[in-house]
């Protein structure tokens, strides 16, 4: 009994492994459906208006979307009227006013907009007479009352002033005009002096001009049959006016040569959005842009495998998200990789981008990651098949771009067929790092060193919100004099290191006409220093000072020091005083940045408490102290430090350049000694 | 040339709004596994893909006030792999497919999802079990993810502007209930989390009795059962005990104001009022309510601020779906140099007129066309239909509510909506935010 009782937990066991299921592989694809593309129908009403239809009855719902094929128009001192003509269609016609017009259209739940491009209107197949009575009284009778072109007018103004502090609008803006040139319809933009110049007859006459149904296409797409939607087309459009509408040509850009390093500045920004750009002549459609299209969803494009998210993101962390992007464009195309990294790794994460570009165009992609993309790609072509006014938009780019009516039929095969091979070759063509626009936006004073670093020594500049060059004067924006002072802490060696300095002892020699001195300064933490000038071991002078009182000696005669200049010794007795500032009531004040040297540098104005003003610079890139000038009535004093060297953690410069009467003086330090317990007794008078 | 507006900018920042009400009728079937798995099978084979997602019902609500943003980091750890997944394989066995993946985290729920060519269904079903059977959490991958997260916030939260409007509404609105905390959570907890505390967050809340399985598109539902039971059946159920919200806020009796200053230049005035949870009848007349003022250039928001006093640039509302009591929202982007206080009393000034007249008859027929228009056309997508089918089952338990949603609404009256503006759009009850330019902070 009992051994039976085992063998049937045996053979339970044994069924229940059998059971297990094996998830140590992916399971294998079922065989493949093939892609419907589904239909359309297109033809052209005698005015010239090509329709196009997409029939698809599974909601009651018929959109109607006009759009206009015409060049791109460069709108000069007037940036923003074809925009702006566009808008005002819908604010009112010579039947109706803005508010019938929006009371009807929210009345029957539909959609109506208008653009410079055309118009757009949906609704449920019921509403459809109604939705194409308002859609073609908008088309045909619009008009452009003052009052509404002044709201537009306002509400624009009030947008551009919204996108000063976006930082992809602010690089948008300058990469456009670097990548196109301003004087061109890609590269130039909206600003609130153009806005305010346009008229209701640049309005007008741009609807007279280019609303026109030879140049246009009308796509409809829902519950309706070809036969239901020819009869409409040619009910509601065929009235349509046509007239030769003005073509314009596109000026080309010359493109970058060699690389160019540009800023711009976003206040308070914790990240930078970092890109880097270049125009590019793509056309969209040709046989190059499928194979640039593999070859940047490998380099950048979307997926979660793209070698710039797995590098910048999964690998790095530096970012949540970086991409690369190729537009192609009839006239002129671009690339683009993008990223929001860390303020502080801006450098690295370009030279990451910039490495990840080098790789794809020296060394062949592997199969399997081209085999994924190519899997991608086509997995994607088939879901926006879901969506029938894919099939419509098919329709629109074979006759707009005269591609073979079979363009997309043929299309996963020859996505398929794309080889290494192709994507070396395209990446070669098409991936061009050295002459790419590298742009940061960000705290300028976080980005600005960094770029200098990648930049080597070609210029870093830097743009504002309308892509005009900035020449920084002044103090840079959100940086304090307390900052400039909390880095020249931190790059001497920090607060804490300074502060366990309990005592110092610094030796120098200088030379004067011929004559070799030394010049010795011992000082006691909080404030007690003793400063010695000696000529072949014999004192010359000497100053004193114990916290409390001070003598001076100077040929032989000792002075007690009194009065003002009591006072001024017990600030200068002060070890590292630049810990204190605030307590012992300095009042600092950045007032700029300047050239010393030839090195940027912050200028502060720093008043001790006594009221005496010296003016301080500060390197940008290292953050130390490097020329102070000490004003006084008797004439300035200038004290340049240099080659700063590093004892026990903390740097000290280790030459001194002193104005001493017309010439300037070498202080060389040739030792500085910490902590060696000096004697209360050295400041004994 | 490149127009300047703000529709988009709001548009990202307010998503996952509106309702998801349904007329044409959706068909699914359902049952649960012995694990407690809710499973939910739509048929519709008119294109060859299939949507394959689960959600969890374990949202920033589920999270302890020392430890928030957990749900959203396993938003992305849950792609770095399990047991027979390696690190980073997660997305390419997708891509490899030709489908598409993504998951999204809100204060109630994390849903993750594929969209895969039909024939792929066992795949996804794979993927999905795989993750809920044995995710990988370990230190590589929390260590990369944290660090990820940070740069996340710093894009969405710091430097995206008015990133961070929901977040001080929130803050200002919630003193009890964890709806206080944004769904990224304190990037502090995140860093300081020790591993331990992610492996138990995973060991309570990703388990079949806490998730709903929609498999929808293109399948042969018998085929789709038996791939279901094979892939999901052998999960052990979940066995510790879950946090639910047990505490709600008091009745608001006063007020709270709060003014913020940031680096954008244009204010935001927004009002943010207490409403029931969603799927109550209220939340129905509230959404009404919130199309009479925003939806369409006609409404009254827009006409009146917008169009007629022109001191607007751009106004909204809707309210924000929760499963427990959430908020209304109301903003407005005023024009520039017109007076904050100017833009307060006319948008309460429209809400003083809702409570004193029914509106019209006219206008409530519109506002139902409308409603019958966002029905059809919301469920156009596969991705959507799975979605709300979840969603249904997660909050209500109730599949069916994406079908009775509709009637839902047209059973609210115009006195129904002239009350619910009474009882939760009063001044007592409001959250008034006065989002401002650092620049006003001097003066």
């Amino acid at each position: 009994m009992k051994k039976l009782s085992i063998l049937i937990v045996l053979v339970l066991s044994v069924l229940v492994a059998n059971a297990q299921l094996d998830r140590s592989k992916a399971p294998k694809a079922g065989p493949a459906k093939k892609l419907e593309l589904g239909e359309f129908t297109k033809f052209e009403l005698k005015n010239g208006l090509k329709v196009i239809v997409v029939e698809n009855h599974k909601l009651p719902v018929v959109s109607y979307s006009l759009s206009l094929d015409i060049d791109p128009i460069f709108e000069g001192d007037k940036v923003g009227y074809t925009s702006f003509a566009g808008d005002l269609m819908r604010t009112g016609t010579t039947n109706k006013t803005k508010d019938q017009i929006d009371e009807e259209i929210d009345f029957i739940g539909a959609s109506l907009s208008t653009s410079s491009k055309g118009i757009y209107a949906s609704s449920l197949k019921k509403h459809s007479p109604k939705l194409l009575d308002l859609m073609t009284d908008v088309l045909y009778n619009p008009s452009f009352p003052q009052e509404e072109l002044d709201k537009i007018l306002k509400q624009s103004l009030t947008g551009i002033k919204s996108e000063k502090d976006d930082p992809k609008s602010i690089s948008r803006n300058i990469r456009q005009a670097l990548m196109f040139g301003k004087e061109s319809a890609y590269g130039e933009m909206a600003t609130e002096e153009a806005y305010e110049k346009i008229t209701i007859e640049d309005c007008k006459n741009y609807y007279e001009t280019y609303y026109r149904p030879n140049v246009a296409y009308l796509v409809i797409v829902g519950d309706i049959t070809p036969k239901q939607a020819k009869k409409t087309a040619k009910k509601y459009f065929s009235q349509w006016e046509s007239k030769e509408v003005p073509t314009h040509q596109f000026t080309k850009p010359a493109g970058f040569d060699g690389p160019i390093y540009a800023i711009g500045h976003k206040d308070a920004a914790n990240q930078s959005y970092i890109t880097v750009s270049y125009p590019l002549d793509l056309k969209p459609g040709t046989p190059d842009a499928l194979k640039a299209s593999v070859m940047n969803k490998i380099l950048g494009g979307g997926g979660f495998s793209a070698r710039l998210l797995k590098n910048l993101r999964e690998d790095k962390a530096w970012t949540y998200g970086a991409y690369s992007r190729i537009n192609t464009d009839e006239h002129m195309g671009s690339f683009m990789a993008y990223s929001n990294v860390r303020g502080t790794i801006t450098d690295s994460a370009f030279v990451e981008v910039y490495k990840e570009m080098q790789t794809i165009i020296s060394e062949d992609v592997n199969e399997d990651d081209l085999q994924l993309v190519k899997n991608s790609l086509a997995g994607s072509f088939g879901r926006a098949l879901e969506d029938p006014s894919t099939i419509a938009r098919f329709a629109v780019n074979i006759d707009k771009y005269g591609l073979p009516a079979d363009y997309y039929e043929t299309y996963p095969e020859r996505l398929e067929a794309i080889t290494i091979a192709d994507v070396k070759a395209s990446a070669e063509k098409y991936i061009q790092p050295e002459n790419a626009l590298y742009l940061a936006v960000g705290d300028i004073n976080v980005i600005e060193p960094l770029m200098q670093k990648i930049a080597h020594g070609k210029e870093v500049t830097e743009y504002d919100f309308y892509a005009e060059k900035v020449v920084r004067t002044g103090v840079p924006a959100g940086l304090t004099a307390e900052k400039v002072i909390e880095t020249y802490v931190d790059a001497m060696g920090g607060a804490e290191k300074l502060k366990s300095v309990e005592d110092l002892s610094m030796k120098a020699t200088l030379k004067i006409q011929g004559m070799e001195l030394a010049l010795n300064t011992y000082q006691q933490a909080p404030n007690k220093i003793k400063v010695e000038t000696l000529m072949a071991g014999n004192v010359l002078s000497k100053q004193v000072y114990n916290g409390e009182v001070g003598i001076m000696v100077a040929q032989g005669q000792e002075q007690k020091l009194e009065g003002e200049m009591l006072e001024t010794m017990k600030y200068q007795a002060i070890l590292f005083p630049e810990l204190q500032y605030q307590e012992l009531g300095y009042t600092l004040e950045l007032v700029g940045k300047d050239k010393i040297d030839g090195k940027n540098a912050y200028k502060m104005t720093i008043t001790d408490p006594l009221g005496k003003a010296s003016t301080v610079y500060f390197d940008v890139a290292s953050g130390l102290k490097i020329k102070q000038v000490a004003t006084s009535p008797m004439g300035n004093s200038t004290t340049i430090y240099a080659k700063y060297k590093e004892t026990e953690g903390i740097k000290f410069p280790s030459v001194m350049s002193q104005t001493m009467g017309p010439q300037m003086v070498d202080i060389e330090v040739t030792s500085i000694e910490l902590n060696k317990g000096l004697e209360e007794s050295v400041f004994n008078n | 040339m490149q127009k300047f507006k703000l529709t988009l900018v709001i548009a990202c920042l307010f998503t996952g709004l509106g309702m998801h009400a349904q007329s044409n009728k959706i068909e699914f079937e359902e049952f649960d596994l012995d694990n407690g798995l809710r499973v939910i099978l739509h048929q519709d084979n008119t294109t060859p893909i299939v949507n394959i997602s689960v959600m969890y019902h374990v949202g920033s609500k589920n999270e302890t006030p020392e430890l928030t943003g957990f749900a959203h980091f396993f938003e992305h750890l849950m792609f770095e792999g399990t047991k027979n997944i390696g690190r980073h394989e997660y997305s390419n066995y997708v891509e490899n497919a030709g489908g598409t993946l993504n998951a999204n985290t809100s204060n109630d729920r994390t849903y993750y999802y594929e969209i895969l060519p039909s024939n792929q269904l066992e795949l996804g079903l794979w993927l999905e079990s795989e993750r809920m059977l044995h995710a990988v959490v370990d230190s590589i991958g929390i260590a990369t993810q944290k660090r990820v997260v940070i740069e996340e916030k710093k894009q969405r939260y710091d430097n995206t502007p008015y990133g961070d409007i929901l977040k001080v509404t929130f803050e200002g609105a919630y003193k009890k209930h964890p709806y206080q905390w944004p769904v990224i959570g304190d990037p502090e907890h995140i860093m300081n989390a020790k591993d331990q505390d992610f492996v138990d967050f995973y060991d309570t809340y990703y388990v079949p009795n806490n998730a709903c399985l929609v498999v929808a598109g293109d399948i042969d539902k018998a085929e789709a059962k038996e791939l279901v039971n094979k892939y999901f059946a052998e999960i052990p159920k979940g066995t510790k005990p879950m946090l639910r919200p047990t505490e709600f806020e008091d009745p608001q009796t006063a007020e709270v104001r709060d003014t913020v200053y940031r680096a954008v230049q244009i204010p935001v005035i927004l009002h943010a009022y207490h409403i029931p949870a969603l799927g109550t009848d209220d939340y129905y007349a509230m959404d009404m309510l919130n199309q009479v003022l925003s939806k369409g250039q006609s409404s009254r928001l827009h006409k009146s601020l917008v169009d007629k006093q022109e001191k607007a640039m751009m106004v909204g509302s809707f309210s924000m779906g929760l499963e427990d009591p959430g908020m209304t929202l109301a903003y407005v982007f005023p024009n520039t140099g017109v007076d904050n206080a100017a833009i307060e009393e006319a948008m309460v000034a429209e809400i003083e007129k809702m409570h004193n007249e029914l509106i019209s008859e006219k206008e409530f027929a519109k506002i139902k066309n409308q409603i019958e228009n966002t029905s059809i056309n919301g469920n156009r997508k596969l991705a959507t239909i799975a979605e709300n089918l979840a969603t249904s089952y997660t909050y209500f338990e109730n599949t069916n509510l994406v079908n009775e949603e509709l009637d839902k609404y047209l059973a609210v009256t115009r006195e129904d909506i002239q009350r619910v503006a009474k009882k939760y759009l009063n001044e007592k009850n409001r959250v008034a935010i006065i989002y401002l330019p650092k620049t006003a902070e001097a003066n």
